[in-house]
């Protein structure tokens, strides 16, 4: 009895045509090639890095790594630049999300707020930047007018509040705070900061994420700023550092045959790690985090 | 505990649309007050320039006696539940019942005491340590209430708190506002959409259309002496039926309703009522409740379209020239063949029957012009 | 009703409301908004509107650390403007900007279209999923590490030499090529920037009605069908803003790439606006004026790109961005 009436395993709800299997077909292929494209590149640098530089430069690495080696993980431990530069970043970055997060946060709630006294006027005040600016120069001389050339700070304050992420916030706080908990919140006898305290800020995790992801990967992978206005080396960020590792040496076209190649030899393998190093931290977050870095995406994309 | 007063209340959007026209409403002490309408009626709007939450654009609001147009809704000593009951879904119920008085610096030993009452009241114990996530609908409104109800509030006020629960629910839930009221002995503002719920938990109900108020009274008071025609069709279920063409007719010192060609004389109180009013020969539209009409008898004769076997009642749709009767016929009263296709004839008590200016929708009995409860403009249609 | 009447018309304790305390009472209400705001302006007009004043130097002639406003400043007008007109490297360098952005634009603004019709229309939700993290991850590969991996691959030391090498070629840096300058910095851009652009499609195509799909299926279209006629117009609002903000855009590459991917070699094709904005005013003998014209020059025409895509999309279609 029981068994007639367990229904017959189900089938395929629907069949595939002849045309939509070859279509399913070509879209993998397509798509996978697309992969490989993406994958291959990140792919050979961490086989290279844990190959032997000989190997590399004679061309024999390319899909398995030769003679594998962790020299060049131990020849990056004792670069004192790197591990500055890191450490640098760290503290620029670290210091950038609290900053910004301090500024956009409350910032974007209140931008939110039908209430706002001069909502109108604030709007446009953000609204045109977004689309005109004064140019590097002035920026520059702003900067040395203020006194930040040279410090830390001319790397942190120009980044704690990009007005895309204000925003953003802006949208999350209109669309996914219900306006009866502010009333509630109201009657309970909660104020403006209690409110904002309260009720706002634990409902806003996933913004607060989104913005400190954003502003933290911004920070980390920028190097322009600290370029023009850091002359102290021991200020340099990673990525100023990493420059000078992995790309000023392709300016140069002199040199004999001879010294090029063993000057290729020193650093080539610096590179591939150097590469990792700098890149870990963010692409190892980066699988953990995508949800909300889509989710930030979506935010934005309710304004439209 | 306190007296609510509405005095020329208005709320004006933009300097444009009026959502409110001066309302005026004395709610007693203790009472339990009913506002209710079809949505865009104003009912909500005015429930929340009483809490706070709408500024008053014109009139003045009283609690207590003291004026508190301008006065915050934390300091108005109001609490109300919301619609979609608004519990905060990072606190725990029990601190969702005791947020209010935490800002209010009641000591700890307090809330817990009161939370913990209160709890015990709404029969919510066993949830207090559970977010609202993992509350059913019926729970959560529990917790609401029970948020609204640990601060002693003067006035509670209700914002459609039943409308977002199933219909069985939604039963009990009325059922048991209407035990809690017992308990919680103070001034209840509620607004509904239901005209069921209005009926069964007001004291008295304020009745709402387009942002006036059409009639106060009493559940009786509206079902009975409904002022006019919204208020007619809007009370009760099934809806009132209406007959289009009719005429009073004043023959002989006496009125007599005609609907359909059939005269109906009016009973001793209609007679003394329509005299005192003046009221001349005009048309009408008659108004009959389907639980008043008798069918097997009588001169009026309709053909049954939809014949709904209820239970306890058929529930029948008839045609009856160009209006549509519905009748509420207990099922151990019926005699008559009721299927569909059929022809009957009904008829109704003269005293039964509410008669409407055609002109003016107004109840030539019951309006009263003078009254400041009905400032709504003339309302003719029924729908 | 009676009683009603009778409390309501006695005068109560009426107290007039003045609508002047009102609009005070409001602001008070509010204030805390204000404050919760300050910290944003004081950093956009520090360094957003500070510098837009500060291009008033364009029209000046301007010596570093002059001040932008005093009774000694020399306006010279236009004159910087006209230099940056007859600068010899005036053409080469609006062509080499407006070649880089056009040739990335029709690359770059299909590409994210196509990979997210096709994301979507797999069969698995889950290799969907994987393959969109895979895609997105190169975007946050910092610009310095990407260029530093396009010499691994295309320098002098990298891959392609090295290979070369094994098979006894020559080969030359593809860095000291200039005919490779445009499409190694528009490949890799891509090659960086596709997978994320498309999270915005995707993100668009999730929310397609599974119904209509369904409906579709009933009327006998095929897969690819239901993404021409299905999937396309649902992403087509945000087709057209994306475009207007292209078209914004076209003149408006930055100097951060361009500068790290440049070398002597290729200096012909690589230099840009924006980097000779900056290695005229930041490096060598800064000339600031002018340096601050051509970028104002620059911006301008941004602004005016921006504003006449947003009038046409208006004009043909509801989509616009303002």
């Amino acid at each position: 009895m029981e068994k007639a009436l367990q229904p017959k395993k189900r089938r395929n709800a629907m069949r595939d045509t002849l045309g939509d299997k070859v279509f399913y077909t070509i879209n993998g292929i397509f798509l996978g090639l697309v992969a490989l494209i993406v994958l291959y590149p990140l792919y050979f640098i961490v086989i290279a890095s844990i190959s032997n530089t000989d190997a590399v430069l004679a061309g024999e690495v390319v899909l398995l790594p030769k003679d594998i080696t962790l020299d060049g993980y131990a020849k990056i431990l004792e670069h004192k630049e790197i591990w500055n530069g890191y450490l640098n970043t760290l503290i620029y970055t670290g210091l950038t999300v609290v900053l910004s997060l301090l500024v956009t946060i409350p910032a974007g709630w209140a931008l939110s707020r039908k209430t706002l006294p001069g909502k109108k006027w604030f709007m446009i005040f953000f609204i045109i930047p977004m689309f005109f600016g004064g140019g590097l120069i002035p920026f520059y001389n702003v900067m040395s007018s203020l006194g930040l050339v040279n410090t830390i700070w001319a790397i942190i304050l120009p980044s704690i509040l990009s007005v895309w992420n204000l925003f953003m916030s802006k949208t999350f706080f209109e669309s996914s705070i219900p306006n009866g908990l502010i009333e509630a919140a109201k009657i309970d006898g909660a104020g403006q900061w209690r409110i904002f305290a309260s009720v706002v800020i634990p409902l806003s995790k996933a913004v607060i994420a989104v913005m400190a992801l954003y502003y933290a990967v911004g920070q980390w992978n920028s190097y322009f700023n600290a370029m023009i206005f850091l002359q102290d080396e021991t200020k340099y960020p990673l990525q100023l550092v990493l420059k000078e590792i992995l790309i000023a040496s392709e300016s140069t076209v002199g040199g004999s045959g001879e010294t090029m190649l063993e000057q290729f030899r020193l650093a080539n393998q610096l590179k591939y790690v150097s590469v990792i190093a700098s890149s870990l931290p963010v692409l190892c977050l980066y699988p953990f985090v995508q949800k909300y870095f889509a989710q930030g995406v979506m935010i934005g994309s309710l304004k439209e | 505990m306190a007296e609510v007063i509405l005095k020329d209340l208005k709320k004006v959007y933009d300097n444009k649309v009026t959502a409110v026209h001066d309302v005026n409403l004395h709610i007693k002490d203790k009472e339990f007050i009913v506002l209710v309408g079809p949505s865009g009626c104003g009912k909500s709007t005015t429930l929340r320039m009483v809490a706070g939450l709408e500024e008053i654009s014109d009139g003045e609001l009283y609690i207590d006696g003291r004026l508190v147009n301008e006065v915050a809704p934390k300091d108005r000593d109001i609490a109300m539940v919301f619609q979609n009951y608004a519990l905060y879904p990072h606190m725990t119920v029990y601190d969702n019942m005791a947020f209010a008085l935490k800002l209010r610096k009641v000591s700890k030993a307090d809330i817990d005491k009161k939370v913990r009452e209160v709890a015990e009241i709404l029969d919510i114990t066993q949830y207090l340590s559970r977010k609202p996530k993992a509350l059913s609908g019926g729970q959560r409104q529990r917790v609401a209430i029970g948020r609204a109800m640990v601060r002693d509030p003067k006035v509670f006020l209700m914002d459609e708190p039943l409308s977002n629960l199933d219909a069985k629910l939604r039963n009990q839930m009325r059922a048991e506002i209407i035990k809690l009221r017992s308990r919680i002995n103070t001034t209840f503002m509620y607004v509904t959409h239901d005209q069921t719920e209005a009926m069964t938990l007001g004291d008295r109900i304020v009745i709402m259309k387009d942002g006036f108020v059409n009639q106060i009274g009493t559940p009786q008071e509206v079902f009975n002496k409904p002022v006019n025609l919204f208020v007619a069709g809007f009370i009760g279920m099934p809806v009132m039926n209406f007959f289009d063409r009719c005429k009073l007719l004043l023959e002989g010192g006496k009125y007599y309703a005609e609907i359909r060609g059939v005269k109906f004389e009016l009973d001793e109180f209609q007679q003394k009522a329509l005299k005192k009013n003046g009221v001349e020969p005009c048309d009408i539209v008659a108004g009959i409740r389907p639980q008043h009409v008798t069918v097997g008898e009588g001169k009026l004769s309709a053909t049954i379209e939809v014949s709904e076997m209820m239970g306890s009642e058929y529930n029948i749709h008839a045609r009856c020239g160009e209006d549509e009767v519905v009748m509420l016929i207990p099922t151990v009263d019926l005699t008559t063949d009721v299927s569909m296709g059929k022809t009957v004839s009904f008829t109704t008590k003269p005293g039964l029957i509410q008669l409407f200016d055609k002109a003016t929708g107004n109840n030539l009995i019951w309006f009263d012009a003078d009254s400041m409860a009905n400032n709504a403009p003339v309302c003719k249609s029924y729908e | 009703m009676d009683t009603v009447t009778g409390t309501l018309s006695a005068p109560v304790l009426s107290k007039p409301v003045k609508p002047v305390n009102r609009k005070w009472k409001h602001l008070r209400e509010n204030a805390p908004f204000l404050l919760m705001i300050l910290p944003a302006v004081v950093v956009v007009f520090l360094f957003c509107y500070l510098p837009i004043y500060g291009v008033l130097i364009a029209f000046q002639d301007f010596m570093p650390g002059d001040p932008i406003l005093s009774k000694d400043t020399i306006w010279v007008g236009f004159e910087n403007f006209s230099r940056f007109f007859n600068d010899p490297q005036f053409w080469p360098l609006m062509k080499n900007t407006f070649l880089i952005c056009i040739f990335g634009f029709v690359i770059g603004f299909p590409l994210p279209i196509i990979i997210s019709l096709t994301l979507n229309a797999l069969k698995s939700k889950k290799v969907g999923k994987t393959l969109q993290t895979i895609f997105t991850a190169p975007h946050f590969i910092s610009l310095v590490v990407l260029v530093g991996m396009l010499s691994l691959f295309f320098g002098s030391g990298g891959l392609l030499a090295s290979i070369a090498r094994h098979f006894g070629g020559e080969y030359e840096s593809l860095f000291l090529k200039d005919s490779a300058f445009r499409p190694l910095y528009i490949l890799s851009s891509n090659w960086q920037d596709f997978g994320w652009s498309a999270v915005i499609y995707i993100a668009a195509l999730s929310n397609v009605d599974p119904q209509q799909h369904e409906a579709a299926i009933l009327d006998g279209a095929t897969r690819f069908q239901r993404v021409i006629h299905v999937d396309l117009p649902a992403i087509m609002p945000m087709i057209s803003v994306m475009l207007i903000m292209s078209i914004g855009g076209l003149m408006g590459v930055g100097y951060e790439k361009a500068l790290l991917m440049q070398t002597d070699a290729n200096l012909s094709v690589s230099e840009l606006v924006s980097t000779y904005v900056y290695k005229r005013g930041l490096t060598g003998v800064p000339d600031q004026a002018y340096a601050s014209a051509i970028g104002l020059f620059n911006s301008v025409i941004n602004v005016v790109l921006l504003i006449i895509a947003n009038t046409t999309s208006k004009k043909f279609s509801e989509n616009s961005l303002w």
